[in-house]
């Protein structure tokens, strides 16, 4: 069976795209990873589904929104559960992350009054972060005691969302995960899955 | 209830949330498309500080599965898409689903922004403004594209039948036709969408029951 032609196109960050990355890697898939500077956008954006980036291109097809291309991916390479409840578990925990994304990108870059913007960020390190950390934390170890993934037996797209958020929130407070045990350690489990070391080590280094 | 093959048992559901459609109303319309029974639990506020503590992540809505608590609304939605057939076929089908139903929840959260989020008053008409003017037209737009890439759009959004991308766009359409009632004349095909996951069998039968309430 012929392997399906995988292109990501995406600014030259890891952003919204990595997860997709990630996953691709850790199957040992090939893709063409597209990264276009952000003068050159809106040469690509008509192109879009919705107007937006990242978006998966498969055989000519194109899949726009960052978990849809993920959970995709997931899905083609075997790891997205095995049951629907283990789908499921896997992506409430990539929304989890997801929203958790949002409101950093909420205070980043759209919100304009410097005052409000360090209130934000001050609420969000100080209070949001740390209760949804803690709540999956919990969820990590109700899946068997939490030394392996956060649904089922195997890496799934809510890892590769999660090594994603670390790598935003320990740039601004390395001791995030302090309280989090079972956390750490599972990301150093996602950063030495075979194909993604490979990957981490190689991929371009980005400030996002 | 579904029956797992194995043991001819009949899963129990249980919908956690407010007294509201919000972002419960997806996964319900989907219960009611597949005549497949569940309990709707309404919470009252007063009840929410302590009920919210059960919660995995202190959120609704919640679905609990034969006991298994899954949260986030998205995430729900498709869960009771999968156990009812109504997913999309294909894993690619199912992508496009997924991707067209993420677009519908960022306009949400967009429009949530300012209708709970944004306290001045003069920031929050300018929001919504903006949102009218720009943001929905846009969305829109390329929902009426996407919609007429799939066999002229005729139908519903992806493939052959109702997916919870429908379930998700009948919720967004129910809201902001409240503030626009003709918002989607220059979307023909959208439109007539509407009217045909309203009038879905097992759909139609729950919107003329369901509880009234104004979001």
């Amino acid at each position: 069976e012929k392997m399906p032609a995988y292109k990501v196109y995406y600014f030259n960050a890891r952003g919204r795209a990595e997860p997709t990355r990630l996953l691709l890697a850790a199957a040992g898939v090939p893709f063409e990873d597209v990264r276009f500077e952000v003068e050159k956008w809106p040469e690509y954006k008509p192109k879009m589904p919705m107007g937006q980036a990242p978006v998966l291109e498969v055989d000519g097809t194109m899949i726009c929104q960052s978990a849809a291309m993920a959970r995709f991916v997931a899905r083609e390479t075997g790891r997205a559960g095995k049951t629907n409840l283990e789908l499921a578990k896997a992506d409430m925990i990539v929304d989890g992350v997801a929203d958790l994304m949002n409101a950093m990108a909420n205070y980043h870059y759209y919100e304009p009054d410097e005052a409000r913007k360090a209130e934000k960020k001050k609420t969000f390190f100080e209070t949001t972060l740390p209760q949804f950390l803690g709540h999956f934390e919990k969820l990590l170890v109700a899946n068997n005691g939490g030394d392996g993934f956060f649904a089922g037996d195997g890496l799934t797209h809510a890892e590769t969302f999660f090594l994603c958020l670390y790598e935003s929130i320990s740039k601004e407070n390395p001791n995030v995960l302090n309280a989090f045990p079972k956390l750490t350690a599972l990301v150093e489990r996602i950063r030495t899955y075979p194909g993604i070391k490979e990957w981490l080590a190689k991929r371009p280094q980005t400030e996002f | 209830g579904v029956h797992c093959g194995a043991c001819r048992k009949m899963s129990v559901y249980e919908l956690h949330y407010f007294n509201n459609r919000g972002r419960a109303e997806p996964a319900r319309l989907l219960f009611a498309a597949a005549g497949l029974p569940y309990r709707d639990i309404r919470i009252q506020s007063e009840q929410w500080p302590e009920y919210k503590l059960k919660l995995p992540m202190h959120q609704v809505p919640v679905l609990e599965v034969d006991g298994t608590m899954i949260c986030q609304s998205v995430a729900i939605a498709r869960y009771v898409a999968k156990v009812t057939g109504h997913a999309g076929k294909t894993d690619l089908e199912q992508a496009k689903v997924d991707m067209l139903v993420d677009g519908i929840d960022d306009v949400m959260t967009k429009k949530g922004d300012y209708v709970w989020h944004e306290k001045d008053e003069t920031r929050k008409m300018e929001k919504k403004t903006a949102f009218y003017e720009t943001t929905l037209p846009q969305f829109l737009s390329h929902f009426e594209k996407l919609l007429r890439t799939n066999n002229g759009g005729d139908g519903f959004l992806v493939g052959e039948g109702l997916t919870h991308a429908d379930a998700w766009f009948l919720c967004l359409a129910d809201d902001i036709l409240l503030d626009f009632p003709d918002i989607f004349s220059p979307y023909p095909k959208l439109a007539a969408l509407v009217e045909r996951i309203r009038t879905y069998p097992g759909i139609k039968e729950w919107l003329a029951k369901r509880p009234q309430t104004p979001f």
